[in-house]
């Protein structure tokens, strides 16, 4: 075994993983948006859950465990809107780490 | 209901803390869309849309690596941001924050009186912020003042009180809370409030992300607008560096970042 090698590829990894963890963060971030005075999160659960309201009215606690409540189609329309925006800048900003390496 | 942001801004023999602010200032309307007060010293500040004239407080001083000496640091006027904010909705930020995009237009539609972040992180990894993120030797959870958003309200109006309080009575505070390092911080002072405030539990009004920040010693500068590349050496002493695009963070050194605003790009 090439034990420089070994070594120049595993510090290589582990510069991948700190930016990969850099751009997971900056991204959790832009997840996260205000609405009807409550602090939200955009998730594929979230989402799909309020699928199943339709057009109703639905009560959900915030990420400070507030029970807010809105019509769960607008605020479906908007999460999803905010995480197909931010996984595709996702995407292509890893894309472009990937290059870099 | 008026909204804008405010920033404290005294310069010492090191570092110019208006310029800073100003530049700050255009960032903050670009991406946020709010206008911007200043709370100064210097009456002939331009560059902002309100400038809140008042001498500085006792001040301290504090070791900056990046310039390898103890500096003078005007950090005690900052808990009369509840008094002199001309708006009703305001967002102070340290003249250091680099605002690089609109995250933190979000939290304008937030209920909550008064949020700060509970979490600050080295953006290179090299550094474990977990001892940073407590304080004193009963290790309390340490809250950043760097990022405050708060409304006119009694919530917000206490925790300012408070703070007030806290650095009136500093030693006393220290000793309470077993704080070995002498100089008063607004960081001890605003954990120290919230905790008070909210009745001895956690508070809850956490920004909801983590407050990003650029140590003193890493080399920064600006490859194009709102992009900046960080040069720093790992744990092993190896050349290393990063892009932040488009990512607000707190650059804790201030030559840096003079440089940045003296020539923007």
């Amino acid at each position: 075994m090439d034990t420089d090698q070994l070594i120049a590829h595993s510090r290589r990894r582990f510069d991948h993983a700190a930016a990969k963890r850099l751009l997971r963060e900056k991204y959790q971030a832009r997840l996260t948006f205000g609405y009807n005075g409550g602090m939200w999160r955009a998730t594929p659960e979230m989402i799909t859950f309020l699928s199943l309201y339709g057009d109703q009215e639905v009560v959900v606690p915030d990420l400070y465990d507030t029970p807010v409540k809105f019509q769960a189609k607008v605020m479906r329309d908007l999460m999803q809107a905010r995480w197909q925006e931010q996984m595709t800048a996702w995407l292509i900003e890893l894309e472009q780490l990937e290059q870099q390496r | 209901m008026t909204r804008g942001a405010l920033i404290f801004a005294f310069n010492n023999e090191t570092t110019d803390y208006v310029s800073l602010a100003a530049w700050s200032a255009g960032n903050i309307r670009r991406h946020l869309g709010i206008p911007v007060a200043v709370v100064t010293d210097q009456s002939d500040a331009s560059g902002f849309d309100k400038v809140i004239v008042t001498q500085t407080a006792a001040q301290n001083r504090r070791y900056f690596p990046d310039y390898d000496q103890a500096v003078t640091w005007h950090n005690m006027n900052r808990v009369t941001a509840y008094e002199l904010t001309p708006w009703d909705h305001t967002l102070v930020l340290d003249a250091d924050y680099v605002v690089a995009s609109d995250q933190l237009a979000q939290l304008f539609d937030v209920r909550s009186d008064f949020l700060a972040h509970r979490w600050a992180k080295d953006v290179s990894d090299c550094n474990d912020f977990r001892g940073l993120n407590w304080f004193g030797q009963h290790r309390m959870p340490q809250w950043w003042a760097t990022v405050m958003l708060f409304k006119k309200s009694r919530t917000a109006s206490m925790i300012f009180d408070c703070m007030n309080m806290i650095r009136d009575h500093w030693q006393h505070y220290r000793d309470l809370y077993c704080i070995s390092k002498s100089t008063y911080r607004n960081d001890y002072a605003l954990s120290i409030a919230l905790m008070t405030v909210n009745g001895h539990v956690p508070y809850d009004g956490e920004i909801p992300w983590q407050l990003m920040s650029v140590m003193p010693q890493h080399g920064l500068t600006q490859t194009a607008k709102d992009q900046y590349r960080l040069d720093f050496t790992d744990t092993q002493n190896r050349a290393k560096w990063i892009t932040l695009a488009d990512q607000d963070f707190h650059a804790m050194g201030k030559r840096d970042l003079g440089v940045i605003v003296g020539n923007p790009s």
